[in-house]
């Protein structure tokens, strides 16, 4: 029995295999099914604008790259050495140079007109009716709402992070800020980037066409936790929204007597209130507790946890507290259902508890950050982020507890 | 077989590597090490190369290139190269036991002579013509070594010239030094100006002598010290002060030397601090103006066009906010913030020096507590008000509430 001749591919032949799987490989890649920070999938007019704009100047800058690329190709290909003479040399074709200046700028000239024309229209915020404070600050997003006739009519400050929740088909001013280094705002689905810089505030519009949520991540590197710097924009109708808005401003309520939530308060008063706020909460002596994050963290600034289980993650939005089985409910909904499923927020069932557990027993180790207060000679001892607290479990325990009633 | 070439590289790379690790273990110092880890790099790379070049020696049993080849030329000339490169190590090890920018200036130095040597040892071997081979070395040096020199000494003058500046205790001093400075090199110019062929020697010693002049005068001047530069009065010392020092500024006040109030509830001018207030205005990007109308209250107008509750004024906790006060009345007023007491009992107040009639000011607030854990706050419109508040003093209608999350 004589064995099968090995087939050997010529050097061209795999060539020609190579950069087809290579192309294959690269075309599939746009062809991710779950992607929420698709610029090519707008939400939000604004989103929208941007997309009419990029649709006909990618297809411009498509057709040609594939002109040069080809007449590139065609050249190397035509004029390889096969040992033939070198042809007469000359120099210059005045003709076809002035034609091939004139033509990329004819082009250029008309891609320019309707780019400045989006660029206009996308700082356009005369037609808002919303106000959003956005602040930035290394690695998560704070969002407060101001005292305003806007969004509803709001008395009293909203303050939460991770999250934005806004009205849906409404105008919503941004606001943005940042408490340490440049950061950028940017949700793919509703508008374009916007930098926030210290000491600045930069005004963007935002509006989402329906109810449902958006990703959004910082687009400007701001340090060693930048990929985890990430937010989400939540879109109510107006009667949910109402509804978000009376339960932010609701009255604290400390947990029963005798429970483990009980317990909680006490450790929270103990080891995270000096930075993470809880409007009402009150300590033993009926005290206002009142967190100094601007003593600790060098932003000066650390999430309001008043009503952290009405949003669906913790940790710059990078960590869920709910399970992945509710996410996948929550980010597929229809619009009509989107509302009543966001406003149950962290229900017992729902709990990712795993995550949140984690993240309590040692942050640093979970989420990179500057937070060894050994290394911190340039911020004058304070952190970056949250540090390691050396909570025991059951001090743990007792704060899952107690976390999962902030609703 | 290696050469002298391939053995002062390799030990040189061998000695960087030591260095890099002693520095690294010791110093803990992230750029330090990094520049020694990349020298060593590079010197064990050139290590390599020479040594698979053969430093560009001949064969010793090749007779026929003995006498003609560049590797049997006598070497060019004294070179000043290998004494900066060991003076550069001296330096890193002083700076290792001192100052890191001692250990930075080692290390240009060890790079400078490094660098220059070996170009020098490369291209004096280039060929067995001298000329031609100080002509390739001037090729390859010159394009960095003009413009570093020219920037190191331009950098030393300018440097030393700010030491003078900065010795000088007072205009008038300034004015004689640079009336002398302006005469000296008018009379010079002059003079040169007036012979009909300068010499070449001439003009550049003159050059050197100034340049001279002005690096010992800046020595001295560096030496003795800058000048005492005084700290202006501020709205937030006179509050400072009069918190910390509540009895020696009531004194102050008996004396007539300030009013008695804190300068944040006065509408009465502060020496110093009240002084040209308007024309130390900064332009802040951005902020929130607040405006004393002229039927004495407050509006204000954020940034971004959406309609804000013209009731309270919300601001981000514990971020820098810029306001802009402009007042539009006809007396000096002085816009004040009132946030209760701090953390450590004072009375937290910011204020603007008086401002003019339609004069500007900016004020920076940083609030670090919620404003509903607000505590003595005295300044709203009823002695119960929550929150903080922004007041005209001098104006009780104009009150603005102050709201922070």
């Amino acid at each position: 029995m004589t064995a099968t001749p090995r087939r050997r591919w010529s050097r061209a032949a795999l060539a020609r295999r190579t950069g087809l799987v290579a192309a294959v490989g690269l075309l599939a890649a746009g062809c991710a099914q779950n992607a929420p920070q698709d610029t090519w999938d707008p939400a939000g007019e604004n989103a929208q604008k941007i997309h009419d704009l990029q649709w006909p100047v990618f297809t411009v800058a498509g057709i040609v790259g594939v002109i040069v690329l080809s007449v590139v190709g065609f050249a190397i290909w035509k004029f390889r050495d096969r040992g033939q003479p070198i042809p007469e040399q000359t120099h210059g074709k005045p003709k076809l140079e002035i034609a091939l200046t004139i033509l990329p700028a004819l082009i250029l000239i008309g891609v320019a007109i309707p780019t400045v024309g989006t660029l206009m229209a996308l700082n356009e915020t005369d037609d808002t009716e919303c106000i959003v404070n956005v602040t930035g600050q290394q690695w998560w997003w704070e969002f407060d709402y101001p005292v305003q006739d806007g969004c509803g009519g709001i008395d009293e400050p909203i303050i939460t992070s991770g999250q934005m929740v806004i009205p849906a088909d409404t105008n919503v001013l941004i606001r943005g800020t940042s408490r340490d280094v440049i950061h950028s705002f940017w949700i793919p689905r509703l508008n374009g980037k916007r930098d926030m810089v210290p000491g600045r505030v930069h005004t963007l519009r935002m509006q989402a066409n329906e109810p449902g949520i958006y990703a959004g991540q910082c687009a400007e590197f701001c340090g060693l936790s930048h990929a985890n710097m990430r937010m989400e924009v939540a879109a109510l109708n107006d009667a949910d929204f109402e509804a978000w808005k009376a339960n932010q401003l609701e009255d604290y309520e400390s947990p029963a007597e005798g429970t483990l939530a009980a317990e909680g308060e006490q450790t929270f008063i103990t080891n995270c209130a000096r930075c993470h706020q809880v409007d009402g909460l009150r300590d033993s002596d009926g005290q206002l507790v009142v967190s100094r994050p601007d003593n600790q963290v060098f932003s000066g600034a650390a999430p309001n946890l008043t009503n952290l289980m009405t949003r669906n993650t913790f940790a710059g939005a990078t960590w869920d507290l709910i399970t992945q089985e509710r996410r996948d409910q929550v980010w597929e909904a229809d619009p009509d259902e989107f509302g009543d499923l966001y406003l149950a927020g962290v229900e017992d069932e729902w709990f990712n508890e795993v995550d949140l557990r984690e993240w309590l027993r040692n942050s640093p180790a979970k989420k990179p950050m500057y937070a060894d207060p050994t290394r911190l000679e340039e911020t004058d001892g304070l952190v970056r982020g949250m540090p390691y607290l050396a909570l025991s479990e059951a001090q743990i325990d007792q704060l899952l507890a107690y976390l999962l009633e902030r609703k | 077989m290696f050469t002298t070439g391939s053995k002062t590289l390799i030990g040189a790379a061998t000695l960087a590597t030591i260095a890099a690790i002693v520095y690294g273990v010791t110093q803990d110092g992230v750029r330090g090490t990094i520049g020694l880890v990349s020298a060593a790099t590079v010197l064990a790379v050139l290590s390599a190369a020479n040594v698979a070049l053969r430093d560009s020696n001949v064969f010793v049993d090749d007779p026929a290139p003995v006498e003609t080849v560049s590797a049997a030329q006598r070497s060019g000339s004294n070179s000043p190269w290998p004494l900066l490169f060991a003076l550069g190590s001296v330096i890193i090890v002083v700076g290792l036991v001192s100052y890191q920018p001692i250990f930075v200036i080692g290390v240009v130095a060890l790079l400078a002579g490094g660098a220059e040597w070996t170009v020098q040892a490369w291209s004096e071997r280039a060929s067995s013509d001298r000329g031609w081979n100080a002509a390739v070395r001037n090729r390859l040096s010159n394009p960095f070594e003009y413009p570093l020199a020219a920037a190191i000494g331009i950098g030393i003058i300018v440097f030393a010239f700010s030491r003078v500046m900065l010795w000088l205790g007072s205009k008038t001093n300034t004015t004689i030094a640079f009336s002398v400075l302006a005469a000296i090199v008018l009379v010079v110019g002059f003079l040169f100006a007036g012979r009909r062929r300068a010499r070449a020697g001439a003009i550049g010693g003159t050059i050197a002598v100034g340049a001279i002049a002005i690096v010992a005068a800046g020595t001295v001047a560096g030496l003795d010290g800058q000048r005492d530069i005084p700290v202006f009065e501020t709205t937030s010392l006179w509050m400072q002060e009069a918190n910390e020092h509540p009895e020696e500024y009531a004194e102050g006040a008996a004396e007539g030397k300030h009013p008695a109030e804190f300068i944040c509830e006065s509408p009465e001018k502060f020496p110093e601090a009240d002084k040209k207030a308007s024309q130390t205005v900064a332009l802040k990007a951005n902020a929130t103006t607040i405006v004393l109308q002229e039927n004495g209250e407050l509006a204000f107008d954020v940034p971004g066009p959406a309609e804000v509750n013209p009731d309270g004024l919300t601001i981000p906790r514990s971020n820098p906010t810029n306001f802009i006060f402009r007042n539009e009345t006809d007396e000096e007023r002085r816009l004040s913030a009132d946030l209760g007491i701090d953390d450590d009992g004072f009375r937290d107040m910011a204020c603007t020096p008086l401002v003019e009639d339609d004069g500007s000011q900016v004020l920076t607030l940083t609030v670090g507590k919620p404003s509903f854990a607000a505590e003595g706050v005295t300044s709203g419109p009823t002695e119960d008000a929550e929150d903080y508040w922004f007041f005209i003093p001098g104006v009780e209608t104009a009150k603005l509430r102050l709201i922070v999350p």
